[in-house]
């Protein structure tokens, strides 16, 4: 599926859920919801720390059990902090919902493939690893119509999204706002300070 | 044979786990460090303090910016080499991102009959010059007299919105 299509399905499924996404994650999103990042209600574009969205996505669950959160990462990233899907694991928070754009290349420097591409199962690593669920979707309706049912499941839930390689994108802060802007927004938004 | 003297000596993990309650910590986010297992182990005998672990130091960082986003109060724990192995997110959320980041780091492999700089070991006796370096504030700990540089770290990473260290110079008690 193209990866505007999965971003569509979760920009509409999303709810209140405080959304996360990182790298190339981030242009989809931005396209579907133009506002600068710190003026999108919960929201947060994580940029300059490659591999730590999940984990910090996992920090806001932890502090904020009563909201679900979702990530959506990509596969290039989740392998620069592998061993997060064991700390996700271990945490084990309910309401946390990790979504991964998996199109097997490092987009951004000018898709390369990973290692192990057609090989490796980030799927089977998460349910290996100890998320309460794991799936994987190639297509895009059946991914928006199962959406809804792995949003109520108890979590971490861990989605693998299969997109298709496109035109990548040197990313940076989205919209030319700054992490630091965004963060402190979004703390402010949620603990009044 | 004169054994040399000690000049860092032990803090007891009660100590410092009674400084934490005293700055209302949270949550410490570890990636277990030898110097700080009774620590590790007081922290585990308790309730009031989460105890979460990490894999890596970096998702210890970005745990504990998610946390504080969150309006918790978290501090690490971890080892003086995962703090080097850790630098990029120490730039991105801790400089960058402005996250208050309180670290309480053990010197693993530190002759503790040496000040931490003249070390034999790369990595005890590059620890502070790269602090330095990088312009992160740091806060040892050599003996019990010391013990309020936790808190003074804590509140340095908070009025400073940054990275703060407390390098524990002998093994918890």
């Amino acid at each position: 599926m193209r990866r505007v299509e999965a971003t569509a399905a979760l920009i509409a499924g999303r709810g209140d859920a405080l959304t996360v996404t990182t790298e190339q994650a981030i242009g989809a999103w931005r396209a579907a919801v133009p506002e600068p990042a710190n003026e999108i209600p919960d929201h947060l574009d994580v940029v300059g720390c490659m591999g730590s969205a999940s984990t910090i996505a996992l920090g806001i669950a932890l502090a904020r059990p009563e909201r679900k959160v979702i990530i959506v990462d990509g596969d290039g990233s989740l392998l620069m902090q592998l061993g997060s899907l064991v700390t996700i694991a271990g945490a084990a928070p309910a309401n946390l919902f990790h979504f991964v754009f998996e199109n097997g290349v490092y987009e951004t420097s000018g898709s390369q493939p990973l290692p192990a591409e057609g090989r490796c199962d980030l799927t089977g690593m998460a349910r290996a690893a100890g998320y309460a669920h794991a799936a994987q979707f190639n297509d895009a309706g059946r991914f928006a119509a199962a959406l809804p049912e792995l949003l109520q499941r108890h979590g971490p839930v861990f989605v693998s999204v299969r997109t298709e390689p496109e035109d990548g994108y040197l990313v940076r802060s989205s919209a030319g706002t700054k992490l630091d802007v965004q963060m402190h927004a979004l703390r402010k938004r949620l603990v009044g300070e | 044979m004169v054994q040399a003297e000690p000049v860092a000596l032990p803090v007891s993990a009660e100590a410092i786990l009674q400084e934490l309650n005293k700055l209302d910590i949270t949550d410490v986010i570890n990636v277990p460090d030898t110097h700080q297992r009774s620590l590790l182990a007081a922290l585990a005998r308790q309730s009031k303090i989460r105890l979460l672990t990490a894999c890596t130091e970096d998702e210890a960082i970005a745990i504990n910016a998610g946390l504080w986003m969150g309006g918790r109060r978290p501090v690490l724990s971890i080892q003086q080499v995962g703090l080097l192995a850790a630098m990029n997110n120490v730039k991105a959320l801790c400089m960058d991102a402005r996250i208050p980041t309180c670290m309480l780091v053990g010197y693993f492999g530190r002759d503790v009959t040496r000040t931490a700089r003249d070390n034999a070991s790369r990595g005890v006796h590059l620890v502070e010059p790269t602090l330095d370096a990088w312009g992160v504030a740091y806060f040892p700990i050599e003996s019990p007299d010391d013990l309020p540089a936790v808190g003074q770290a804590y509140r340095h990473s908070v009025e400073h919105s940054g990275a703060a260290v407390v390098l524990i110079g002998a093994p918890t008690s």
